[in-house]
């Protein structure tokens, strides 16, 4: 069955995203629009454990290193519970005290699925900027 | 691991923070959280956002562990939040009929608004108690059965629950007759037996609005302001004890299916309650002086109630949603 990507609701979308193919959700878990207003912190952590796994410490410093943003301790654990519990993360054994995360294969297929989408919601916006107001 | 005497200050604010949370959380994150809190700490020595934050997440976690957020939690959980709120409207809606059946019986309204009022609520009050009783029947099966495998995880709160629901019943026959206007009428007209009404009076005495009106109160015996005072406290742990059981059963499926499908009665049962209930408060007892007019107290019950039952049917919904396996 196709399913049309969660973001739909956005009128934006009517005219440019297809019915079938790239926007379908992923195959485990809910998509990360259900994470609500943890999709945000949920999109950096996974984007975070693109390229390894990581501890809470060491996510918080990684993100505020490429998107500028600081998770507080809170907002942070409550995303990683809820990634875990959807199965798009997976705790490692901890060494010393500290507890590593790694993303699983439908963490991956969800975080490609969420920022393809994202990437279309950028394009249209700036070719209607562009459009609009002129080239930057 | 650094004992209590070297604890640092940055380990004392840590544990400090980590007590918003529920101990199930602790026990799963609590010592990597702990260590990403002393980095930080470390870092920003005093930063009121992360407290607020923690502070937040953890009152959070500890609403998740009752299966009031959109986590998903144990059927066993859910159950017992919904047969909390259910009990939380029930005893609001007894010290609330109590209030007219007791009046009935002196007198019987005098506008055809209190009268209907009354009717729905007593035949929805029945609905609820049917209800609840078929759920008391399953769930006492299982705790017989945990007391024979001698597990005393959901034996301990189980007879508690049960200590104090024998003297909640004993202080509650032993102050019915003895309150103005309650009992020893004669006049037995109501639609709730007198007993029955003024059980259902003394048992909910604490639900009261002489609490404000401390002249009038100390005028009472003694040993009834300590039941004023005592009661409640004996039904919260009454409560939360029936709720620590349930918490701790293993419910299959069949069970969890069956006591949706009650609860779901329970919940449109309640829906009327609170109609009647509603037409009886915003009426004002629609002339009716004394006995069916409503106070402060019982507008304020309503919402309550409300909010009861807007939480029941939301764990009803998600139970009828748990998987049958």
């Amino acid at each position: 069955m196709n399913v049309r990507v969660p973001i739909h609701r956005l009128a934006i979308y009517d005219d440019v995203v297809p019915e079938s193919g790239a926007g379908q959700s992923p195959p485990d878990g809910a998509p990360l629009v259900t994470f609500g207003k943890y999709a945000g912190p949920a999109t950096l952590i996974l984007s975070s454990l693109a390229d390894g796994a990581k501890h809470g410490y060491a996510l918080t410093k990684d993100i505020e290193q490429f998107a500028s943003v600081r998770l507080a301790p809170g907002t942070l654990y409550e995303a990683l519970s809820r990634l875990e519990s959807q199965g798009f993360i997976e705790a490692l054994p901890s060494t010393d005290r500290r507890r590593p995360y790694q993303l699983t294969a439908a963490g991956a297929e969800a975080l490609r699925t969420h920022l393809a989408d994202q990437r279309r919601v950028a394009d249209v916006g700036l070719r209607r900027l562009s459009r609009s107001w002129g080239p930057a | 691991m650094t004992g209590p005497s070297l604890a640092t200050g940055a380990e004392h604010q840590a544990a400090r923070l980590l007590r918003w949370y529920p101990a199930s959380w602790r026990a799963r994150y609590g010592e990597e959280f702990a260590e990403l809190l002393l980095a930080d700490l470390a870092e920003q020595p005093r930063n009121w956002r992360r407290s607020a934050d923690v502070a937040a997440h953890g009152l959070l976690a500890r609403i998740a562990v009752t299966g009031l957020t959109a986590r998903a939690q144990p059927p066993a959980v859910q159950t017992a939040t919904l047969g909390c709120a259910l009990a939380a409207f029930g005893t609001l809606g007894v010290a609330m009929l109590a209030q007219l059946a007791t009046g009935w019986q002196w007198v019987s309204p005098g506008s055809p608004s209190v009268a209907g009022a009354t009717v729905l609520m007593t035949l929805a009050a029945g609905c609820i108690a049917i209800t609840g009783l078929a759920a008391v029947v399953p769930v006492l099966g299982l705790i017989l059965l945990a007391a024979r495998r001698r597990n005393g995880r959901v034996v301990r709160p189980a007879g508690l629950a049960m200590a104090c629901g024998v003297a909640l019943v004993a202080g509650a026959r032993q102050f019915q007759n003895s309150w103005p206007g309650t009992g020893g009428t004669g006049a037995d007209h109501s639609l709730v037996p007198g007993g029955v009404a003024a059980f259902g009076w003394s048992s909910t005495l604490s639900v009261s609005s002489f609490w404000v009106h401390p002249a009038l109160l100390v005028r009472f015996p003694v040993t009834e302001l300590a039941w004023m005072a005592g009661s409640p406290v004996i039904g919260i742990a009454l409560i939360i004890a029936a709720a620590a059981a349930v918490r701790r059963l293993a419910l299959a499926g069949g069970v969890v299916r069956y006591l949706s499908r009650l609860a779901c009665a329970a919940c449109l049962a309640a829906g009327a309650f609170l109609a009647g209930a509603t037409i009886w408060v915003v009426g004002q007892g629609s002339g009716d002086a004394g006995l069916f007019r409503p106070g402060l107290v019982d507008g304020a019950e309503l919402l309550v109630m409300a909010l009861a039952l807007a939480v029941a049917v939301r764990l009803t919904a998600s139970l009828s949603r748990e998987p049958a396996t």
